[in-house]
């Protein structure tokens, strides 16, 4: 290692990542980077970090049809002018709704706009209530299920109604698990669904699906939390997540297998 | 007293600014604040309430801009009132409602799950981490502006904008996620 390799400091890599360097002193952080991977790996998830926070906000930059009220609203002589501002704003987006919902038009956006929120929260839960939806469940001895296997045809025809979705109970015999059954439990606040699977050993896992207040679609997220196992993914406008005391690799089979079978 | 105007003053020389022109920067200036607020913020109502208290702020206060960089002064005043509603909201923690809701569509491009995780390790930074944080990676802001904005001396910025990187890559890789492309 050279003096001038030495010379590289903490700030040095900030100022790296957030394009702050002149071309000469950029080049020689590149290059320094390259002999010390512990560092360079260090600045690749700030160069992520970055990357993703402009995703998330960037969008925000932009005027607002009510942008005007803000101001027009706050007088600088009246110091209390917020509680009239606030309310002229309510009472402005309601103009908005009315007649917008008169016309029929602002309805549909209006609910729109409020659903992803909704869904962010909902989200963020999706795999923790398979969690606990598996711990509560698979070690139940007497009643794991509402409604077993040898109903399976009225098992999902009723589940299916409550979500509102086209379900299919997937068959993984071939990966060594039967089906139990299923129950109705609510996920995300409303009625979502729960599959039970067991392999020849007695092994369970649980299927959860629950209601995405929105169209989309994620990649497959792993989780793990002690020996629990749990997939998820979004697919449409349901939430799927599958949960076991399985590995990795034989828990994924299964994610892999019930996506297949599952109608988006 | 050094006399550095707006651009927008600029042509007009020492005449202080109308209420017009005044009102016209800030409006040119919401959607800019509206990104930096929603950034601090833990919903999109939440960041809308802080755009709102920090117009109404800089608007009060108008008399006390000294005609230098109007961004800069209202940025330093959303930092201090989010600083501030965090302190208030923490000693009142039933006001935090909405401490879960995330990042909404308004990028329906990016993966909502993924959003999620991030808005939760931005929710776990101290108002100090984060407000540095995002006035560099957000907003842009060169080190020394930071320092000059929040008062606080560069080693202070540095060690800030360090710590919350840290804690956000550690809380992200806390999660122990994987993602995996879909199967076919």
């Amino acid at each position: 290692m050279t003096d001038e390799h030495n010379t590289v400091t903490e700030a040095d890599l900030h100022a790296f990542v957030d394009g702050f360097l002149d071309e000469e002193r950029r080049r020689k952080i590149e290059l320094w980077l390259k002999g010390h991977p512990e560092e360079a790996a260090e600045v690749r998830q700030w160069q992520a970090q970055a990357a993703a926070l402009k995703a998330a906000f960037s969008n925000y930059a932009q005027p607002n049809a009510n942008d005007g009220i803000l101001l027009s609203t706050a007088r600088p002589s009246s110091a209390s002018s917020m509680p009239w501002r606030k309310t002229a704003l309510i009472a402005a987006s309601l103009m908005l709704f009315l007649s917008g919902a008169a016309a029929g038009i602002y309805g549909d956006r209006l609910l729109s706009q409020s659903a992803p929120i909704e869904n962010a929260a909902a989200l963020e839960s999706l795999p923790g209530q398979s969690k606990t939806a598996f711990l509560v469940y698979a070690s139940e001895k007497r009643h794991p299920v509402e409604v077993g296997a040898d109903q399976e045809d009225h098992l999902v025809a009723w589940l299916g109604k409550r979500l509102d979705y086209k379900l299919v109970a997937p068959d993984l015999k071939a990966l060594g698990f039967s089906l139990v059954g299923g129950r109705l439990l609510p996920v995300n606040g409303k009625a979502g669904a729960m599959l039970m699977y067991q392999d020849a050993a007695g092994q369970r896992l649980t299927v959860l699906l629950g209601k995405n207040p929105e169209n989309g679609e994620t990649s497959f997220r792993f989780e793990s939390a002690g020996n629990l196992e749990t997939f998820y993914w979004i697919d449409g406008t349901i939430g799927y997540a599958v949960t076991g005391e399985v590995s990795r690799a034989k828990l994924q089979e299964i994610a892999e297998e019930c996506y297949r079978q599952f109608e988006s | 007293m050094p006399h550095a105007p707006d651009q927008d003053s600029c042509a007009k020389g020492a005449v202080p600014p109308s209420a017009d022109t005044f009102e016209n920067q800030i409006l040119s200036l919401v959607p800019s604040l509206r990104r930096y607020s929603r950034s601090l913020a833990k919903s999109d109502s939440d960041g809308e309430d802080l755009l709102q208290d920090c117009v109404e702020k800089v608007l009060v206060r108008r008399d006390q801009w000294r005609g230098i960089n109007l961004r800069a002064w209202a940025f330093t005043i959303m930092t201090n009132l989010y600083r501030d509603r965090h302190r208030r909201f923490s000693q009142h923690p039933s006001v935090e409602l909405d401490d879960t809701l995330g990042l909404t569509a308004e990028d329906t491009s990016g993966d909502p799950l993924e959003k999620t995780r991030l808005q939760q390790a931005l929710n776990a930074l101290s108002p100090d981490h984060r407000s540095v944080l995002m006035l560099i990676v957000i907003e842009g802001y060169g080190y020394q502006d930071v320092a000059d904005m929040l008062a606080i001396p560069i080693g202070t910025v540095m060690s800030r904008l360090s710590r919350a990187r840290r804690q956000m890559a550690a809380q992200l890789a806390e999660n122990n996620i994987v993602t995996l492309r879909r199967p076919k």
